[in-house]
């Protein structure tokens, strides 16, 4: 675990300074008419794609925000052009 | 000359004669001097026999003189494993042999050498594990006989030490803390440092290749580190006087480590030259990591680094392989580079007659060499056929009427407990030879150090004209250069350090992050050069590049990789030979025939199989002979054959110095001086350091009695406090509180919880309107620092407009809570803190002293008359002494941490952890009421989930009971049974002075027990309970359940 991630702040940094916010899986779901499934899924259902993936990651020793990247956890490295956002 | 055992001191000499080191070997004295290894000075004192071996307790001796096996390990100052090769001497060593009873020459489990036949590969795992329940018996017994290494407990808790800085953690262990804990004499002792170092380029290896790549990229403005496992630069040039283009070898690598040092002195933002440094491995995106080993100069005795690199440039080097025969590990048989440097480096005497058998031409050169020092050669044996030698080197042996026997290689070595003769035989042939002799320096040619490159993720493949293993792949950013592509002619090294230097930097200028995986070590990808002048420099970097790498360069001058030798192991060597792959863990080549035999066939397999590469050599001396052995016994070509991988630590550092020199790094809240002379007993808490208590009384009676019946004072500056502004600040509480917090007022706390998305309690506490979109919100301690990223984490989709400021450390927090706590304050304040003008959960700002402003609030967790006093951090002191002075005639005393925690149960009022854990939601432990069920359109965190399981039958609840008098008195933590069925546990439990009985919280699977049923709780942690005890359920709060003190 010595990657590195770029922040669409700060740039290029540590793993270290970073927290693992989940994989993207879109915004918080409307609660009307939401069944307990749906949310469940939300909540804990994660597909692995086995490649590139899209990441939430938070820049907590640094600027303090959240982001997005494209990552491969085969090589841990970020995909070329999936950087910050 | 200083002794018998030594040489006189010549060019290539780090020994200093003029100044003796004493010290002491199994409580002798003995006499080295300044620049010996404690291996070097004991081997000059006559030592042979360092240590006896891990399974057959077989004489051991000094073997490589580089750490590459346990031969030399031994307890230096009471630390065990300490690789007598590689530890500088000190004045006042004392060292001892392990793994032994007394001396190593006469060790009393020597006998069980003879018994090998009963302890075959493997043979711990196959005998010894039936029956299964003996095996902890078996375990000890094969403990003791094959232990490497005493440790002794005792010395670790620096009971001889100064106190350091450390927090006594609850069982009396203390961890070391602070800026340079510990005293010589300590376990690992001495100052452990840490570095993190940033590099364009880092080199691994400073031998002629590292530093020549080192110069090129330096000299184009790279940044260069460079880590060399010696004390000093030069690698194998160090100690090699053969004269070269007129010069010394030696010569030639000062020469160039003076260049280097020399830029390095010039501009030391360039170029940092790392020596005691071994590098342990090499991580994603080019992390190299390693320790150095502190010098006398050092303010460290072994510092761990970290070097981000863009760039790394591996130039690792050589090392001798074994030569696999029978009795290769007597004390006697050494590697080419160990008698050669003993020799050389140390001006130790090896031996005075010596027999050499060698498959590469520098081991020809160090026969030369050592004849060249007074030790007769008898005979020289080289594995490779007659003509691939160096003819000169071949010629200057003849005419020292030193038989060379080309083809030919050591079958045996004689001697009981050292060498005393030994037995050459033709590679391919009949015939054989004995010749006496004290010493055999054999090796099978040199192998190159693969571990940084296997480290690296480079892909390796025999190369079947050197006989190594060489990268065919390179990962970005890596190249390899030097002696370890097969390279021997110095000028070709140097070149090719050059060119992996100048890659490295058009690599590093193009811009080129990614250069092209394939072919790497060969070139980066096309530069990308934005920059004028980064281009101009990638062009002449890639010039130099292709001069360096062209084939009208004059090749005669820079001869490629030179042929290796594919000896896999001596001359007939029968099947049950005591011939050595691994010395670490006694594996043979017999036990490598029973690993094949019995389907363990490839070298992974048989490491774990026979413990083959697990030892502190690891891959270095057993890792390319298992896989040629290996594949010759499948019957595959040696091209099929993979060594092991190489794990990191390439290099073992002390645990001491990964774990750092700070063990403990911790916040101290404003008033920790006050509580300190007050008498606070501090523990960590989350990221602090608090008072937990006042007394040795862990049960904090006075320290409760006083909140109940007069004024406590508490140091919850921990808390955590924030500010959250902005036009979407409510938007952001309503999606985080699981309450409705549109009704948030001012001058009144609002207290409500945050959940998680399944529905647990993550955090509690109150929130206070102060201003038009503006609120002051408090969080528990433990949370304070995840609320930030919480928060924007809820609401990272909306593009909200607000601003959370954590103002946690800013601002300190002092609570007065008991019968007494207004008295207290109206001395100190002339705002109006009366019952009517200042309610329970009112927010106030009131001034205390001379004009110091504070938020206090009126709240009551400890279930008394409260206020909390939330001041600038700079005035906590200044508050903290009016307090105290002004309670003075109301009895105010100091409560800490655990008094606060029972009073707090008292009241049945839940801490997260304590009473709340993953598998309850808010509404199971009874907290339900905070939640806002109508509101569906904040997307509040945690409502779909508690909606979900409110309805859900079998969840854990939170209970309070009463402990039935007379039955015991259970712990936290007890487990809650209905006859033989676990059904719950108990949270917390104590007994209450005010309340007069026991009481408790505990999680119990619903149903389980209504109010006023009974539950039944084991209490076999008790001395002499063994029955369970029984509990009556009762509603919390306990004390005071109508509220009555915290509203007076
Ligand atoms: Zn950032």
């Amino acid at each position: 675990m010595t990657f590195r991630l770029t922040c669409p702040v700060c740039g290029k940094r540590d793993v270290y300074e970073f927290t693992f916010g989940g994989q993207e899986r879109g915004p918080r779901p409307a609660q009307e008419g939401l069944s307990a499934g749906e949310h469940f899924r939300w909540v804990q259902f994660r597909l692995i794609p086995g490649g590139p993936q899209r990441e939430w990651w938070y820049h907590g020793q640094g600027c303090g925000v959240w982001f997005r990247v494209t990552r491969d956890p085969a090589t841990n490295r970020e995909v070329e052009g999936g950087g910050g956002g | 000359m200083a002794d018998a055992g030594r040489l006189p001191p010549g060019p290539t000499c780090r020994v200093d004669f003029l100044r003796p080191l004493p010290f002491t070997y199994l409580g002798r004295p003995v006499t080295g001097f300044a620049g010996d290894r404690v291996a070097s000075a004991l081997y000059a004192s006559g030592i042979r026999i360092f240590s006896r071996s891990l399974k057959y307790h077989r004489p051991r001796g000094l073997y490589s003189m580089e750490g590459e096996s346990s031969n030399t390990f031994m307890a230096i100052d009471g630390v065990p494993n300490e690789c007598a090769e590689m530890t500088a001497l000190r004045a006042g060593m004392s060292v001892r042999a392990q793994n032994v009873r007394g001396d190593p020459r006469t060790d009393r489990f020597a006998f069980i050498d003879r018994f090998d036949r009963m302890m075959p590969a493997g043979f711990y795992y196959r005998l010894f594990h039936r029956p299964y329940r003996l095996w902890p018996l078996f375990q000890n017994g094969l403990r003791r006989m094959a232990g490497t290494g005493v440790l002794d407990p005792r010395r670790g808790l620096g009971k001889d030490g100064p106190r350091g800085d450390g927090v006594e953690a609850e069982g009396g262990f203390r961890a070391e803390g602070g800026a340079g804990g510990g005293s010589r004499g300590r376990m690992g002792s001495g100052v452990r440092a840490e570095r993190y170092l940033n590099a364009d380029v880092a080199v691994v290896g400073g031998g002629a290749a590292g530093v020549s790549a080192a110069l090129a990229a330096a000299e184009n403005g790279l940044r260069v580190c460079l880590f060399e496992r010696r004390g000093w630069l030069g690698g194998h040039l160090d100690w090699r006087t053969r004269d070269f283009d007129g010069v010394a070898l030696h010569r030639r690598g000062e020469a160039l480590a003076a260049r280097l040092l020399e830029v390095q002195s010039r501009s030391p933002e360039i170029v940092k030259v790392f020596t005691s440094s071994p590098v342990t491995g090499v991580w994603g995106e080019n992390l190299v990591t390693g320790f150095t080993v502190g010098t006398g100069d050092d303010p460290f005795r072994e510092c761990h680094w970290e070097c981000r690199a863009e760039t790394v440039v591996v130039a690792a080097g050589c090392m001798d392989r074994p030569l696999v025969f029978n009795h290769n590990d007597r004390p006697g048989v050494m590697q080419v580079g160990a008698a050669w440097r003993l020799a050389r480096t140390y001006a130790v005497r090896p031996a005075r007659v010596a027999v050499f058998s060698v498959g590469d031409d520098l081991g020809l050169e160090a026969a030369i060499d050592l004849a060249e020092l007074g030790v007769e050669i008898r005979a020289v044996a080289d594995a490779r056929e007659a003509g691939r030698q160096d003819p000169e080197l071949v010629a200057a042996l003849e005419e020292r009427s030193i038989p060379v026997l080309s083809g030919w290689a050591a079958s045996r070595a004689i001697g009981r407990r050292r060498v005393s003769a030994c037995e050459l035989r033709p590679v391919n042939g009949a015939g054989s030879r004995r010749f006496q002799c004290d010493l055999l320096v054999a090796n099978a040619g040199m192998q190159p150090r693969i571990g940084v490159l296997a480290s690296v993720g480079a892909r390796l493949a025999y190369c079947s004209h050197t006989h190594s293993y060489q990268p065919i792949e390179l990962p970005p950013g890596v190249f390899v250069a030097g002696s370890m592509t097969g390279l021997r002619d110095p000028r070709s090294i140097e070149a090719s350090g050059r060119l992996a230097g100048l890659h490295a930097v058009t690599c590093c200028l193009g811009g080129a992050q990614k250069p092209a995986g394939k072919g790497a070590a060969t070139g980066g990808r096309e530069a990308k050069a934005t920059d004028r002048h980064a281009a101009a420099s990638v062009a002449t970097a890639r010039r130099a590049a292709a001069a360096a790498a062209s084939p009208r360069h004059d090749a005669h001058a820079h001869p490629g990789p030179v042929a290796g030798c594919d000896i896999r192991q001596g001359p007939a060597i029968g099947r049950g030979a005591k011939a050595f792959v691994d010395l670490d863990e006694d594996g043979t080549y017999k036990n490598v025939v029973e690993s094949a035999r019995q389907g363990f066939d490839v070298p992974e397999l048989a490491k774990r199989f026979g413990g083959f590469g697990l030892g502190p050599g690891q891959y270095r001396v057993a890792g390319q002979n298992l896989a040629m052995i290996m594949a010759e016994m499948r019957g595959d070509p040696v091209e099929a054959a993979m060594p092991t991988t190489v794990r990191p630590p390439l290099v073992p550092p002390s645990l001491a110095t990964l774990a750092g020199p700070n063990h403990d790094v911790h916040k101290r809240t404003p008033l920790h001086g006050e509580l300190a002379a007050r008498g606070a007993i501090f523990r960590r808490a989350g990221a602090w350091e608090r008072a937990r208590y006042f007394s040795e009384d862990r049960a904090c009676r006075d320290e409760i009695r006083n909140v109940r019946r007069n004024v406590g004072i508490l140091d919850s500056s921990p808390l955590g406090k924030f500010r959250i502004f902005g036009p979407d600040a409510l938007k952001a509480l309503q999606r985080i509180y699981i309450s409705d917090m549109r009704g948030v007022r001012h001058g009144r706390c609002k207290y409500s919880a945050m959940c998680n998305d399944m529905g647990q309690l993550v955090d509690d506490g109150v929130v206070v309107r102060e201003g038009e979109n503006d609120y002051y919100l408090t969080t528990s301690s433990g949370r304070a620092g995840t609320t930030v990223e919480w928060f924007r984490y809820h609401t990272r989709y909306d593009g909200w407009d607000y601003n959370l400021v954590n103002l946690t450390d800013v601002l300190g927090s002092l609570n007065i809570a008991g019968p007494n706590a207004r008295k207290v304050l109206e001395r100190v304040t002339g705002s109006d803190v009366s019952n009517g003008g200042f309610p329970y959960l009112g927010c106030r700002r009131i001034t205390v002293g001379d004009g110091v402003e504070a938020r206090c609030l009126r709240l009551g967790f400890v279930g008394e008359l409260s206020f909390e006093l939330h001041v600038p951090s700079s005035y906590c002191r200044y508050v903290w002494d009016l307090l105290i002075e002004a309670g003075a005639d109301f009895g105010i005393q100091p409560f800490g941490l655990e008094a606060q925690y029972c009073l707090r149960a008292e009241k049945g009022h839940v801490i997260i952890g304590a009473e709340s854990e993953a598998r309850v939601t808010l509404t199971d432990i009874g907290m339900g009421w905070l939640w806002d069920r109508e509101d569906t359109v904040s997307k509040k965190v945690g409502a779909p989930a508690l909606r979900a399981c409110e309805k859900q039958s079998g969840r854990m609840k939170l209970v309070g009971f009463r402990v039935d008098d007379g039955l015991g008195s259970p712990r936290d933590g007890a487990v809650v049974i209905d006859g033989d069925e676990i059904v719950g546990y108990v949270c917390t439990t104590r007994r209450s002075e005010a309340l007069g009985w026991q009481y408790g919280m505990a999680l119990v699977r619903e149903g389980v027990a209504g109010r006023g049923g009974r539950i039944h709780i084991r209490q076999e942690e008790t001395p002499g309970r063994q029955e369970p005890c029984t509990a009556t359920v009762v509603p919390p709060p306990f004390y005071d359940p109508e509220g009555r003190r915290l509203r007076s």
